[in-house]
């Protein structure tokens, strides 16, 4: 019973927290766009530029609502978010909502592949240099690591698509689907190939954060006196750390894991950009770039929504793991 | 206990989710064979297909009355006339055109035979919903002259304009016609046309997949199927060396480049860039009220010295690569732009002496010339981030140093070049298949207005000449009064007259052809790359040997 009330508290607790914090990127960001050098006229008319005169820029101004005071575009868009309408795209033109969905299942795909791969390859390397500490093992590892910290993604990506697509012909350069192929004759092996790359890239650099601080958790722990103590009864190796030290390392490889959502999401703006993958990153750089305030709003909930869903996710992990943290917040 | 129980359990799972994952990732070094058998697939096409990476996507869509088509041909629907290789005007979807003695009523009379690819008939009716709709959408289609459209029957055709102009021409070649019967909100994702061809598929942000349509009317293209892939400039150029595209359009910096089993085709462009002076002395104020002017550039003598001294040839050579040509005017070889208005260049000393003509001496002898104690000195903007620009003002910025002119080059954002345009010497680009442009830039009508006569040129007597040529009935009528405005053998806005710009250079469009692939005659592009080289699509065929 108290049980569930601490539940209930917290997830209370949480909804309110993602409203302020949705309420506040919003403005934030509308602000943000409203000091932005971007004429949202001339992204829209783009490259036919000459073609238009004035007249018919008032008319374009007009048809977007661009001439309404700041204050009372924001509050339009915010009155009709809460019917559920996100507005109408000024690039695609066409509803927020329907760009967000379509884009969402391919970067979300794209995105989790990564993720669980970086976590468990990251998670494991951790481990394995810790064990191994100060080995041959163990340095490859940091320096891996240490190189793959510092490498912009869009790098990586690069490096990847001419390593694989270009010279070995491998892998598509790009694309979520084959060249050509008619919809229905799109098989999952296809989608699959085509997200190798850009999953790769970002799994990539992924690692490096997880791998770094798992060794270094593990290291303490392998430090410990209880280490010492269970060393002293004859425990070696993987029975070591299945006994003794997962528990430790675990929790904060997980937090991490989990707020490593942001960094995911901001990778994947990069790397589908050099794999022309259609997901929501692309449509984000798209809406930067030109002034779509509708959609890049959008996005930003979007965004906003699932990083706080990873952070989430790992408090309430760290609840399940952990019995001590339910009872502190219990009181 | 039965937390480390659940710790057990978890090691599992995840050593089973790490094992999936390796035999998905066996399993895609697997797919490898399939890749490659799609990569030679790619390469034995069977003939009448082809892959394209010639343009960004149109995110919009293909909906003609909201901008699509403005560049290239709109490809699903078909336009009343459009400009052969030659840029003539040739009949599309109308039968002949003419035009009301005051240029007030134009006529179209239209094809009886043509049907959308649904198979309903194009009438009359439909053109004139295409117009109306595209006046009211608010978009890059500019029909604010367009008093009325009218449907008197179904073959004919009868637009009113509120004044006289003779580009209206511009708009019945490049607005597509939609069906009314078939256009809804969805239109522009689900186009139904009488073009060439019918859109299948459209994976947003990749690609769009295209076949011939069967009703089409006019000469069918050899290939019935085309894949646009949407890709960067530099995956499309990845995607060439890969052997994925049969053509792709890629920037200079790589036509050094050799790609195997592809030919580099560059195609002429009256895509220039030029040098636009500020023509008023400082002081002035443009329409938004920004402050205006330039007291060095505002003398013709120094920017007719700046045109005489650069050598353009060798900015070609030298910025593009050889991938260009001289630019002498907004719209060099079109059939509106004056050919008199070529002239020789690369000559500091004609320079020097058209300066000291002017009354510009270097008295304190640090190489730069001066006139009442101002030095011949000005900024020179580019867009920040364009290398093209930079090394353009950059070189110029060289050439003119000989003959004494100090040119400061700083590069700006968009934004703040806007501010700055109308005080500060811009490199700017133009390049239109329309002589409207040349209207814009250089009447007094838009003077100040926008990107439009930034320099705050005036001259009555171009206005003038500009003014007949809007109001001629035909485009061949107006010709003469174009060339006129550029140079009637006293004054005009080219070189020999006012010199309000320094052109510099046009950029050819590059693309990586497949080998034996004719991509045919084709038209000399406008500003902006990729999608004009659709234009002659019908054109287009494997040489003989390769069928």
């Amino acid at each position: 019973m108290e049980d569930r009330m601490g539940w209930a508290r917290f997830v209370g607790f949480k909804m309110l927290r993602l409203l302020s914090l949705l309420a506040g990127v919003s403005v934030v960001s509308f602000i943000l766009m409203q000091f932005s050098p971007v004429d949202p006229v001339e992204a829209y008319i783009g490259g036919d530029m000459i073609r238009v005169s004035a007249e018919q820029r008032s008319l374009i101004e007009e048809r977007w609502g661009l001439n309404d005071s700041p204050v009372e575009r924001l509050f339009t868009w915010g009155q009709a978010l809460v019917q559920g309408d996100l507005g109408t795209s000024m690039i695609y033109r066409q509803p927020v909502a329907d760009i967000i969905q379509e884009r969402f299942m391919n970067s979300v795909a794209l995105m989790a592949v990564a993720w669980v791969l970086s976590g468990l390859i990251g998670f494991g390397l951790g481990v394995a240099a810790a064990m191994k500490r100060d080995s041959r093992l163990d340095h490859l590892i940091c320096w891996y690591c240490y190189t793959l910290a510092s490498t912009p993604v869009f790098w990586i990506a690069l490096l990847l698509l001419m390593v694989f697509g270009v010279w070995l012909g491998w892998l598509p350069i790009g694309l979520g689907v084959p060249a050509g192929m008619a919809a229905d004759q799109v098989t999952w092996g296809d989608r699959a190939m085509h997200m190798i790359l850009p999953a790769l890239t970002l799994s990539l650099t992924g690692v490096a954060a997880i791998a770094l601080h798992t060794r270094q958790k593990l290291v303490d722990v392998l430090d410990s006196d209880y280490i010492l103590f269970a060393r002293a009864r004859g425990e070696r190796g993987i029975q070591l750390f299945r006994r003794h030290g997962f528990r430790h390392v675990v929790l904060p490889a997980l937090t991490l894991q989990f707020a490593s959502f942001s960094e995911l999401f901001g990778g994947a703006v990069l790397a589908e950009q050099v794999f022309s993958y259609p997901g929501l990153g692309q449509a984000t750089v798209q809406a930067g770039l030109r002034g779509d305030v509708p959609l890049l709003l959008g996005l930003v909930l979007c965004s906003a929504i699932f990083v706080f869903t990873g952070n989430m996710i790992a408090d309430i992990l760290y609840r399940i793991i952990d019995p001590r943290m339910k009872e502190e917040a219990i009181g | 206990m039965r937390g480390f129980s659940w710790g057990k359990r978890s090691v599992r799972a995840g050593v089973g989710i790490l094992l999936i994952c390796t035999v998905g990732l066996s399993g895609c070094t697997q797919g490898t064979s399939s890749t490659e058998s799609v990569h030679q697939a790619a390469t034995s096409l069977p003939k009448e297909e082809l892959v394209l990476a010639v343009g960004t996507e149109p995110e919009g869509g293909f909906d003609p009355t909201t901008g699509w088509g403005q560049y290239g041909s709109p490809l699903f629907q078909s336009t009343l006339l459009k400009r052969d290789a030659k840029l003539q005007l040739v009949n599309d979807l109308a039968t002949e055109h003419f035009v009301s003695e005051d240029g007030l009523t134009w006529t179209v009379t239209l094809r009886d035979d043509v049907k959308f690819s649904d198979g309903e008939s194009l009438t009359a009716e439909d053109v004139r919903f295409t117009f109306e709709t595209a006046a009211k959408s608010g978009s890059v289609i500019d029909l604010t002259n367009m008093a009325d459209v009218e449907a008197p029957d179904t073959t004919t055709v009868v637009f009113t304009l509120k004044s006289p102009q003779s580009t209206f021409i511009s708009l019945l070649t490049t607005l597509g016609i939609v069906p009314e019967h078939a256009y809804g909100p969805d239109y522009a994702e689900h186009p139904v046309g009488s073009g060439p061809y019918k859109l299948v598929q459209w994976d947003k942000g990749q690609q769009a997949i295209v076949e011939a349509n069967e009703q089409y009317y006019g000469k069918k293209s050899t290939f019935h199927k085309l894949t646009f892939l949407y890709l960067d400039e530099d995956a499309a150029f990845a995607a060439a060396q890969a052997g994925t595209v049969d053509i792709a359009a890629i920037p200079a910096a790589f036509s050094k480049q050799q790609v195997s089993g592809m030919k580099l085709e560059s195609v002429k462009t009256v895509d220039n860039r030029g040098i636009m002076f500020p023509m008023q002395p400082a002081g002035a104020k443009s329409g938004d009220g920004l402050p205006a002017g330039n007291d060095v550039t505002s003398d013709i003598s120094i920017r007719k010295a700046v045109n005489v001294a650069i050598d353009r040839t060798a900015l070609v050579e030298g910025v593009l690569e050889g991938q260009g040509r001289p630019a002498y005017s907004v719209s060099d070889d079109l059939p509106w732009s004056n050919p008199d208005s070529v002239f020789a260049d690369a000559n500091p000393d004609e320079a020097k002496q058209i300066l000291a003509d002017g009354g510009w001496v270097d008295t304190d002898g640090d190489g730069i010339v001066e006139k009442n104690g101002t030095k011949a000195e000005f900024n020179l903007i580019y867009f920040a981030g364009d290398l093209t620009r930079q090394s353009l003002a950059l070189a110029a910025a060289d050439m003119v140093a000989q003959a004494g002119i100090k040119v400061n080059v700083e590069g700006k954002s968009r934004e703040e070049t806007k501010k700055l345009a109308y005080t500060n010497a811009v490199l700017f680009g133009w390049g239109s298949h329309d002589p409207l442009e040349t209207y814009n830039l250089y009447s007094s009508t838009h003077k100040g207005e926008g990107y439009y006569n930034t320099g705050l040129y005036s001259n009555p007597t171009v206005d003038n000449w500009m003014q007949q040529a809007l109001q001629a009935t035909t485009e061949e009528e107006a010709l003469p009064f174009w060339q006129k405005a550029e140079w009637d053998g006293s004054t005009g806005f080219s070189y020999q007259g006012d010199a309000p710009w320094a052109w510099l250079v046009n950029i050819d469009h590059l693309y990586l052809v497949k080998n034996g692939l004719n991509i045919g005659e084709q038209q000399i592009h406008p500003h902006g790359h990729g999608w004009p080289v659709t234009s002659n699509l019908e054109e287009w065929s494997w040489e003989e040997e390769l069928k």
